[in-house]
């Protein structure tokens, strides 16, 4: 046969033999995918990768342990489907947009607000679900989505635990400062965390407000050491706390607390640090002592065991929310009795009152996470472990305060 | 009532600020001068330069964690190490293109490699974001109230060094006049018997030995990760056209411009803004001196 004829004939069949396959998979196993994206590479990439090993360990559970989930009768495989975003907002919203033309319904957040927000947005416009352990920013929440859902509460109520840890303190700190980057997530979270520390009677210093990309934050901390706040909170991600922390070592800037809500929990913050990460407090969405349980993973004990006993990865809370996304999914589903009626599925998510390994899971009318139920727990480094320190029904050690100057630290 | 210290503190302020730019200065300086004689006698724009000073930094972390290898002193084999890659880069690959096409070949070849290497660096090490940390680096200086860290006080006096050293090479040594007279006029270079593509390769060369030791030095001073890359770049981008193309006093020149301008804004206008005022410098350069402060320092070779 000619040329023409021949690449016809292959062209066809190369189109042709997926169709033929699927339809006979399709068949034998119902499977329930979970799309999105997550940072695997660039500055997001240290919790991108936690939460997206967190999705990885709950469909190993499901899929291993339990054999699939039952719903409607039918036992359920569930596979992921995930890109990596690089960190770039850009790259992200044009591989969702992608799987949003390929037809997948349900979505799993990346991480960042930064990203989470303009993906959130597509997912929405083309009426299809996501759950996210990814961004806290007030704006995914409202501007008016319904089928959005976070596992963390919005960003400008995520500090009243730690201001209410503050009011535990002995002696009484006077004055807070903050730096934070200029960012969806971090600015917003800044703003709420000043105006509940402001209304507690504590003095609030001038902010310092970072650039997204920064690599030196020198004279940021001179102008620390000038206002000498008592604790200096840092609304950043992990790789800019970790500049923040190693260049306040370096300069011998001091403070009685140091809060970075985001760096304190990874392990490579203690890598970077060592000896000086003891004494720096930090916020976590989970602990593995927590006395959580439910129907998928049981206990907080049993996913940690079961996480580490399967991923290298150290263990973060990360690990937990991500895993935490795909059982509110599953547990919706479960309720519905099938995983096609997205309208169903969206509304049982939305009554979703379930205690599960992560906590309850319970999301606010517009979608955040319960701001009492999964608010965060303040968490301080001490002899290179995190302990929880508030609050006080959960701790498990006392809070060290005033901290030791960095170069008393052992 | 006005505070009797506030114009004390201000004072101690402002050279606080103007001392951590002139650090910070000196490091961009001799991250953008391997980039600068690349451009300045070849002509080619390298924007693999940045991936030359990442794979230094990591090259020098591999060295002190395998062989307890400080990293100021692994700039030297770093560099050496690079200036055969560099040579054979730019003979093997840049060479062959440019002869093909044009000189703007170059361009699409070195971004095309940067981005080939940096998803290596990925693949080989992660995209995590890595620091060197040796025992000092944790240390600093302090004359009354102002703080310097160590780390930064060495890599500066470090890149001096280093600015110094290639500024004795070029201008005291055969080789040195062998690359001047290559970058002026390689028609009469070659008629004088120099042999033009060997000199050209020995040029790139330490070009990327240059970009190499500057990423040694510049792993203790600030985290970094394969996509640190482009930063690298971009900066010795703005050097050149601050200071002028192809002389190591031309690239210290743009390079602590940069870092006072950046230094000041980051400390009294904010953080955010330093990359918007870097910006607006560099095109206010663009538009009233575009050869730089010192101009080009191989005449009008091209």
């Amino acid at each position: 046969m000619d040329r023409r004829s021949f690449l016809k004939a292959t062209g066809s069949s190369v189109v042709l033999a997926p169709a033929v396959f699927s339809s006979q998979a399709n068949a034998q196993d119902a499977t329930i995918q979970f799309a999105g994206s997550v940072p695997m590479t660039g500055a997001a990439s240290e919790t991108g990768l936690n939460v997206k090993f967190g999705y990885d360990c709950a469909v190993k559970f499901i899929n291993e342990k339990m054999g699939g989930v039952d719903i409607g009768g039918k036992k359920h495989r569930v596979t992921l489907n995930l890109f990596d975003d690089a960190s770039d907002p850009a790259r992200a919203t044009s591989l969702i947009q992608k799987q949003v033309d390929e037809g997948v319904n349900f979505f799993l957040g990346s991480f960042g607000s930064n990203i989470v927000l303009p993906t959130c947005a597509i997912t929405e416009a083309a009426g299809r679900i996501m759950v996210q352990a990814g961004g806290g920013s007030d704006l995914i929440f409202t501007q008016g989505r319904r089928r959005v859902f976070g596992l963390f509460p919005r960003a400008s109520r995520q500090f009243a635990s730690t201001a209410a840890m503050f009011k535990t303190l002995n002696p009484q700190p006077q004055t807070v400062m903050f730096i934070y980057t200029n960012d969806a997530f971090s600015k917003v979270s800044a703003e709420g965390a000043s105006k509940e520390l402001e209304a507690a009677g504590y003095k609030v210093l001038n902010s310092i407000a970072l650039p997204a990309q920064v690599s030196d934050v020198t004279d940021a901390l001179g102008t620390v050491r000038a206002a000498n706040p008592d604790i200096l909170v840092c609304s950043t991600h992990d790789a800019t706390s970790i500049l923040i922390a190693r260049q306040m070592v370096a300069t011998n800037t001091n403070v009685k607390m140091l809060y970075q809500t985001l760096g304190p929990q990874t392990a490579a913050y203690v890598e970077a640090l060592g000896k000086y990460a003891n004494g720096v407090v930090g916020a976590s969405y989970w602990d593995e002592n927590a006395k959580y349980k439910g129907s998928i993973f049981g206990s907080a004990k049993d996913f940690a065991e079961y996480y580490r006993a399967n991923f290298n990865r150290p263990l973060t809370y990360h690990m937990a929310s991500g895993a935490g996304c795909i059982v509110a999914y599953v547990e919706a589903m479960k309720k519905v009795g099938n995983v096609t009626d997205r309208n169903a599925i969206r509304d049982a998510l939305a009554g979703l009152d379930l205690e599960t390994f992560y906590g309850r899971i319970k999301f606010t009318s517009q979608g955040d996470g319960d701001p009492v139920l999964l608010g965060p727990m303040v968490v301080q480094r001490q002899k290179g472990d995190l302990a929880v320190v508030y609050p006080t029904e959960a701790a498990t050690a006392p809070t060290l305060y005033p901290a030791l100057p960095w170069q008393e630290r052992t | 009532m006005r505070d009797p210290n506030f114009s004390d503190r201000q004072a101690m302020l402002i050279i606080q600020t103007a001392l951590n730019g002139l650090v910070l200065g000196g490091v961009y300086s001799l991250a953008a001068v391997g980039f600068s004689l690349i451009f300045g006698a070849l002509g080619i724009v390298n924007l693999t330069h940045g991936i030359f000073v990442i794979c230094g930094a990591y090259a020098a972390m591999v060295l002190f964690h395998v062989f307890g290898i400080d990293p100021f002193l692994a700039t030297v084999p770093v560099a050496i190490a690079f200036f055969f890659i560099g040579y054979a880069y730019q003979r093997g690959l840049i060479q062959v293109a440019i002869s093909r096409a044009s000189l703007v070949a170059s361009l699409l070849v070195t971004f095309g490699v940067a981005l080939i290497m940096r998803n290596l660096l990925q693949l080989v090490f992660s995209p995590d974001v890595r620091t060197i940390t040796p025992s000092y680096s944790f240390s600093s200086l302090t004359f009354g109230s102002l703080r310097i860290d160590i780390v930064r006080l060495i890599a500066v006096l470090v890149s001096i060094v280093f600015l110094l050293l290639m500024a004795l090479v070029l201008s005291k040594t055969a080789f040195g006049r062998r690359i001047r007279a290559t970058a002026q006029q390689p028609l009469a270079a070659n008629l004088s018997g120099v042999n033009v593509p060997h000199v050209l390769g020995q040029t790139f060369g330490l070009g990327a030995a240059f970009a190499a030791a500057s990423g040694a030095v510049l792993g203790i001073v600030q985290p970094f990760s394969p996509s640190s890359e482009d930063f690298w770049t971009l900066n010795a981008f703005i050097v050149v056209v601050l200071g002028g193309v192809g002389s190591p006093s031309g690239a210290l020149l743009g390079g602590i411009l940069l870092g006072l301008i950046s230094s000041f804004t980051a400390q009294f206008i904010g953080p955010s803004y330093t990359n918007a005022v870097m910006f607006l410098v560099l095109v206010i350069m663009l538009l009233i001196r575009p050869q730089g402060l010192l101009g080009s320092a191989f005449g009008e070779s091209r």
